[in-house]
Formats: C-alpha cells, structure tokens, sequence
C-alpha cells in the first residue's frame, strides 16, 4: 500500500487552502468542511508531566515555572533521570561500634550514565523528591523587574479602561506609555472630562522604572594558565549543557545539577468558524481516549494507490486505486475531473475516471474476522472499472496519461460522496441522520515517469 | 581464514558457555564468564583470552582480526579481555586489548585499535575506530558519540551472573570444561 508508507502521496484540500493527508485532517461536524492544525484553534486543557503524569491547573503550572517539581532530567543528554536506591552502612548513633545499613537514593541517567554522585551531590533519604534547589543569584533582580513591568502594566491597563469611557483625538493613543497623555489632554479635552482625569492622575503613581545595569565596558585578562595547561574537554560544559539550565550557565561539570522537568500541554483543537470542539481529549493524562476526535479518516473516504506503476510520457497507464468507507452506512462516491487545470504543480497528467458512482460498502468492525470473500450481491459493479471488493474497500482503475515528459505523475481530482451527519440527527432526533453531499478536492501524487 | 581448531577451546571451571555460540580458534575463558547462545568468539590472528565474571551476550561478536596490511600470519597478535566486562546484545569487539569492568552496549563496534582500560562503557550502538587509549571510567554515548568520564566505574554483575549460571543450564547445552583449574588467575 503506497499510501500507507507515504502519507503524502494522496492529499486533501484543506478549507483553508492547504493540502494535508487525510489522516492530519480533521472534519467539522457542524461547518461540514476539512479543517487541518494551521486553521483550528489551539487551545491549552491543562499542562501535565510527561514522566509522573501528574496534571496541574495552568495557574500552578505557572508558579512552578513549568516544570514537574518531582521529576528530574539530565543535564548532560536530557534523558529522563532515575532514581535508585543503595545500602549504605551508617554507623549506630546508639552503639558506636555497630552499623546498619540504610537505604540511600541518587538519580542515574541510564542513558549517558550521568549520576548525582559524579557531581558530588551527597544521596538522599527520601526517594521521591527532596533535591534541594539552588538559589538564583539574579533572583532579587528579576523580582524588581517583574514588579516595576507589572505596574507599567496596570498603568496602561487603566489607561485603557479609561479610554473606553474617554473619547480621544486620535493619535492621543499613541502618546500615553510615559505619561504625557494627561499635560496633552488638559488642552483637548472638554474641562468636565479633562477635570476628571486629572484628579485620577493625581492618584495614580508614576512607576519608578528599574535601576539600570551598568554596562560592562572592560573584562579581566585571560590567566595565564589558559595558555599553557592542555583543555580537559571532559570537565567543561558543552554549550548546550548551559542553555539547558539559563539561570546558573555552569561552565563546568562538576557544577551540573538536575533539571527539573518541562511540563507538556494537552491540548484541545476548535473550529475558528463555528467553535465547535474538534478534538478534545481525555482530562486524565493517563487515559489516551478522547472526548471528541473529529479526524476526517473516520468520515471522509479514504483514497489510496493500490499498486505504484511506471509511467511513459503521453502514454496510458492503468492505475489501481482503493477507496475505503470509514462510515457504517453505504456511501456513494462520485469522481469528477477538474476542467481547465493547467496548473502543473498539481497536475502532470491527464486521468480518465470512472464515469459511473461507485457505492462503497458499509463499515463493519466484524468484517475483518470474516475471511469468506463472497462478493455480496447487493452491488452491481462493472468489472471493467471496479476491480475487487472486499468489506468498505473497493479498488477501481483509472486511466492516467501523463502530459509532462519528465517528473512526478501528478492528477488532481473532485471526490464528491454521501455524509450522514450523526451530530444533526441527534439535535432532530431524526431515525435516518441527514445525509450531506461533500466535495473534496483530491491530490495524488501517482509517481515518476521512467526514463 | 585458516582451517578453525575447535578443540583449542579452553574452558575454565564455573564458566558457562552454550554450545549454541561460535568459537574458532585458540580461545581461553576464565572462571564465571557466562557466553549466551549465537556468541561468537573468533580468534582469527592470535589467541583470544577472556578473564572472569564477564558476560557474553547474544549476536556479540568478539574477532581478533588480521591488522590492517599486515601480513595474515597466525598467532602474531593475542587478544586480552579482563574481567567483569559486559558485552551486550549485537555489539563487535575488535579491540585486542580491553580492562577490567567495561560495559559494550547493544550494536556498539569497538575497532582494532582502541585500547579500552577500565570502567568505559561504549553506548549503544556507538561506533569507535580511533588509534587510542580510551581513559579510565569514559562513558561514550548518544548518535553523535559525547564523551565524558564518569567518576564511579559501573558495578559489576555478580548477581546477573549468579542468575545467568542457573538459568542458562535450563534451556541450553553447555560447552564442556577442558581446562583443568589453574593456580593463576
């Protein structure tokens, strides 16, 4: 199956003009049109920990800078660190003479074999968590930073509210980040108006903006040393080793702690048109189900070539493609060629499709248990056109003449077919859920032409 | 290759070697070395001497080869494996000169001219062909083969080859023991 190897040989256009596999596509039940990643919504469910599966609400995970409080990686290959245990003998504190052993925990990377002894870290009692973190030496300053941003913020925030109720000139907007906003507006706004904010601006308090850093102008000379004793790689950081951990940049190994781990996001995809969910999974980061997964493979047709063949310019070739039914009713699929394509990006080669509609059995999960393959009477295929049947899949043959002399055999064509909308049929409580005709352009890429 | 002598194969007591592995040549295994089926130790230009307590996995192929260009003489070279090393899944050994305590992950290659001492572990699937002495304790890893030395060498695997020696007999046949115990190591 040559699809099943490349997705990308057979593509559908996506509403927003995009051309995805079917399987990267997503179906809005509600706008009936493909949707892929680039016109959905994203939005974020509740960031979890890849390793504990531990799920927090985003306001946590905040606080926490993003990172699992429990869960380390290594700061040398960022693999997911291991704790392990160990005995040691520690001597009695009752009986001096005597020891007994206790049970010790390090962490171990079992990949690059990274340990928190290498860098002398003493091992912990405890077996979860209980690492100490070092303390950020810019720590104090970052807080003043973010308190004086945080009142320029507000600032502007009121500023904004205050616009809502405030008619202003029009290029009075641009002016108000540093306060001058109110000296302009004494002149152009009625007294009533401007009295008032006046008295708000006397309120309000100019944040003080952050001491400057003194910018460095000279270093120390290099030491001597680094001239003439040979580099030891092995205790020097890569560089990666230091962006992994901006806040301390240890320069050498020995100064290399665990890192704690990035939180993933689950996400939730929603159609831009209708807002509607289109993929929305489980809350609980252990279960892999979803809620609502909208994938087009389960309710568009899916096309695939069924056998690759070779090509000669401007000559015939019989091509095998299968459509598969992923819905449990009959649907029926036309094929209609586009006219008047001459874009040769998308279109190397004349096809020939099958003029009649060709009806796709419907989905069965047994059917895949059941190996007799008696041809259910039910269809009256041609067998000039429609090869084999077998379950919802059928494989019909479609002429191809390629017009171009060199390159990838391409064809372009409309795939219209039935769509029973399960979602209005429970809005009307309608026995027979509505039935939709959809178009989808299709995209096959068929594949070279010989030499 | 020369003809192989199968019956210079010399077998310590306490090793357990499956008949299933492949020795050709002149091949010493030291005491609790345990040699997992479809091993495959070839002692191609010289003897191969393994020490004690290493393990042997399977698809583990351990050759003393012909060096580059020199001339195919017999017995010119002889390759020493010393003790408690592990050779894991499919890895190739054609270091003629390796320590004590080595780990050689799954698929990882160690070339002629390496000289592993001891506590190295070359990462899975690894490949390492430069002319040097590996230092004590490196630990080489990741596609793009990192470096670094670790500060413990790893432990070794008594407990592994207490299991191994009891379980191995279950399922497969042991190569006899020819060699009467020795007064050396």
């Amino acid at each position: 199956m040559a699809t099943f190897m490349d997705v990308n040989l057979v593509r559908y256009l996506c509403s927003c003009g995009k051309r995805y596999p079917a399987c990267r596509l997503y179906l809005c039940r509600h706008c009936l049109k493909l949707r892929c990643s680039d016109c959905v919504q994203h939005e974020v469910d509740s960031p979890y920990c890849p390793n504990c599966l531990e799920n927090m609400p985003a306001s946590e995970a905040k606080l926490k800078k993003n990172r699992c409080s429990n869960c380390f990686d290594c700061p040398i290959c960022g693999h997911t660190l291991m704790t392990r245990a160990t005995s040691q003998m520690m001597a009695n504190p009752d009986d001096p003479g005597k020891s007994t052993p206790k049970k010790m925990y390090y962490m171990a990377c079992s990949f690059c074999r990274w340990t928190t002894r290498d860098v002398g870290l003493p091992d912990r009692v405890v077996a979860n968590g209980g690492w100490p973190d070092e303390d950020n030496a810019d720590a104090k300053r970052i807080n003043t930073l973010l308190e004086s941003y945080r009142a320029v913020a507000q600032r502007e925030k009121a500023e904004k509210e205050r616009k809502k109720y405030v008619k202003r000139r029009s290029h009075a907007g641009f002016q108000d980040k540093y306060g001058l906003t109110s000296v302009a507006m004494k002149w152009k706004i009625q007294p009533a108006v401007a009295n008032l904010s006046i008295k708000e601006k006397e309120n309000e308090k100019v944040p003080s903006p952050p001491q400057m850093v003194e910018p460095v102008t000279d270093f120390d000379p290099l030491p001597p040393e680094i001239f003439t004793e040979p580099v030891q790689l092995e205790k020097v950081t890569h560089l990666t080793h230091r962006l992994a951990a901006p806040e301390f940049q240890p320069a050498e190994t020995v100064d290399l702690r665990p890192i704690h781990k990035h939180l993933l996001v689950r996400r939730s995809l929603r159609c831009r048109e209708c807002e509607h969910n289109l993929s929305k999974p489980d809350f609980n980061p252990l279960s892999i189900k979803f809620k609502i997964q909208l994938i087009a493979l389960n309710h568009i047709p899916e096309l695939r070539i069924m056998s690759p063949a070779t090509f000669t310019p401007n000559k015939e070739t019989v091509v095998t493609f299968t459509l598969s039914n992923p819905s449990v009713y009959n649907t029926v699929v036309k094929l209609l060629p586009i006219e008047g394509e001459t874009d040769t990006d998308y279109m190397t080669a004349k096809i020939e499709l099958p003029k009649a509609d060709l009806v796709l059995a419907h989905h069965d999960d047994t059917a895949v248990y059941d190996d007799s393959s008696k041809i259910s009477p039910e269809f009256k295929d041609d067998p000039r056109v429609i090869v084999f049947r077998r379950a919802n899949k059928l494989g019909f043959v479609a002429k191809v003449t390629p017009i171009c002399k060199s390159g990838d055999v391409k064809v372009s064509f409309q795939m219209k077919h039935e769509f029973r909308n399960t979602a209005a049929a429970i809005q009307s409580e309608d026995k027979e859920p509505k039935l939709e005709w959809l178009q989808q352009q299709v995209f096959v890429r068929l594949g070279r032409i010989g030499q | 290759m020369a003809a192989p002598n199968k019956s210079s194969v010399k077998i310590a007591p306490g090793a357990v070697v499956c008949d299933e592995c492949e020795l050709i040549g002149d091949i010493t295994i030291g005491a609790r070395t345990v040699i997992h089926p479809k091993a495959r130790i070839i002692a191609e230009a010289g003897p191969v001497v393994i020490g004690e307590f290493n393990i042997i996995e399977e698809l583990v192929h351990i050759t003393n080869k012909f060096p580059d260009g020199a001339e195919e003489k017999r017995n010119s070279q002889v390759m020493l494996i010393g003790s408690n090393n592990v050779f894991e899944v499919g890895a190739q050994i054609d270091a003629v000169r390796i320590g004590d305590h080595n780990v050689i992950e799954s698929k990882a290659y160690v070339g002629p001219r390496v000289e592993l001492t001891s506590g190295c572990i070359i990462g899975a699937a690894c490949h390492v062909t430069t002319g040097e002495k590996l230092p004590e304790n490196t630990v080489i890893y990741g596609s793009k083969c990192h470096r670094r030395i670790q500060r413990e060498r790893p432990p070794a695997q008594n407990l592994q080859i207490d299991f191994l020696t009891k379980i191995l007999p279950n399922y497969h046949y042991l190569k006899k023991v020819t060699k009467a115990p020795s007064p050396q190591k």
